[in-house]
């Protein structure tokens, strides 16, 4: 049996380690140069970084360009240390950084898909109030009753663990939710700071659209398997790149059962390919032979 | 309802500073009862949840995670003092504990 390693990378940054930048600097990483390169593509300007930025923290397209193009570069580090996964998962947003990092798009081309995947949706958001919210500590099966019960158009849309979820519906029925969800004992139950439902429903109407602009984009073949965290299954083809686009964004998605995908498949130790250590922390109950790597320590 | 001997204290102690000071990648002596969980060590539920199937695991205890979650929203804790207190009131009452005034 060959033991693998799989880069894994996050869609949000919820927390900085606040070990970042240095972890940059030390590589010799000029991260304005990625900055740069997006700010050209996408014709806006996009600050220096640093932690209390508000630029970044407040705004919901910045965040994720910010947690985008940090990913990129600190994927182009390891790689040039010579540490090249078998295996490439992205959490939701984290598809674009898996493509960069898998060799199918470059760092402007995937900007422009967050930039234009972040317009489209927000268009749902004029009309009405959307939202988020993570549960942990009650079941799916505890979760679906509470929704059946209170709220039935809520969905859980991504299964992060076996104590973690998240769902997504319209703001009213997400708090109403959350609530419900304190009340039954979940451990926490709290609301997301985005207010557009992703991997919902009420997204599917922007697959065409989405559609039409991906095809405008050069994406070459991956040339690292990335696993699906729509429908787990591993691709590399230019086609499936395109129907797991259109997927991650509009369907939901199950990083357990992509995290299991990754154990399957013999690899035994994941970097955390990004700021923040979110996905560390819901690997926790994520049980099979593997480690988290810090990629600051190497 | 178990009996919580001075044994038991120390047990659960230094389980909780193992796991923090591995979790937070900080040595031991760096934690103390004072440590706040948040804003200190950067900890969250699902490390609270981890340590409670430990202890579910190490004392063999009854507990529904729903029954100590109810009673974690109602005596939120802050520190790591705070926490050993909780767990050892879990070890002690196990799924009763909501009936403790």
């Amino acid at each position: 049996m060959i033991n693998k390693s799989a880069f894994i990378f996050p869609a949000f940054i919820t927390e900085f380690t606040r070990n970042e930048i240095e972890f940059l600097d030390k590589n010799s990483v000029d991260f304005n140069d990625y900055l740069h390169r997006a700010s050209v593509a996408l014709n806006i300007d996009l600050p220096e970084f640093s932690y209390n930025t508000d630029v970044y923290r407040n705004d919901e397209l910045n965040s994720q360009l910010l947690a985008y193009l940090l990913s990129c570069a600190f994927s182009d580090i390891l790689q040039k240390k010579g540490i090249v996964p078998e295996l490439i998962a992205g959490y939701s947003m984290g598809i674009y950084a898996s493509l960069y990092a898998a060799k199918s798009i470059t760092i402007e081309d995937g900007a422009k898909l967050i930039f234009n995947a972040y317009n489209l949706v927000k268009n749902l958001t004029k009309t009405r109030i959307y939202g988020m919210g993570a549960i942990i500590g009650l079941s799916t099966e505890d979760v679906g009753n509470l929704i059946q019960d209170s709220a039935p158009d809520i969905e859980i849309i991504n299964i992060n663990n076996e104590h973690s979820l998240v769902i997504a519906g319209k703001k009213d029925d997400v708090l109403l939710v959350l609530k419900k969800a304190k009340e039954e004992g979940a451990f926490s139950a709290a609301e997301l700071t985005v207010d557009t439902p992703y991997h919902s429903k009420y997204l599917l109407k922007y697959s065409e659209p989405f559609q039409k602009f991906i095809n405008t984009i050069s994406i070459k073949s991956a040339e690292i398997p990335i696993i699906s965290t729509y429908d787990q299954r591993e691709f590399t083809k230019l086609s499936e790149i395109k129907s797991e686009l259109i997927s991650n964004l509009t369907g939901k998605i199950n990083w357990y059962k992509t995290m299991q995908k990754l154990i399957e498949n013999n690899v035994s130790e994941i970097y955390e390919c990004g700021a923040g250590k979110d996905l560390k922390k819901i690997s926790r109950f994520i049980a099979g032979n593997y480690k988290m790597k810090s990629i600051y320590k190497i | 309802m178990a009996q919580i001997t001075d044994k038991t204290k120390n047990e659960v102690k230094e389980v909780v500073l193992d796991f923090f000071a591995e979790e937070c990648e900080i040595e031991i002596d760096e934690i103390s009862e004072d440590s706040n969980i948040i804003s200190d060590l950067d900890g969250d539920s699902l490390m609270f949840l981890e340590l409670i199937e430990i202890f579910k695991k190490k004392y063999n205890l009854n507990i529904e995670l729903k029954t100590i979650g109810k009673y974690a929203v109602k005596n939120p804790v802050q520190t790591i003092g705070e926490l050993i207190d909780m767990q050892l009131l879990i070890i002690e009452h196990e799924n009763d504990i909501l009936e403790i005034e």
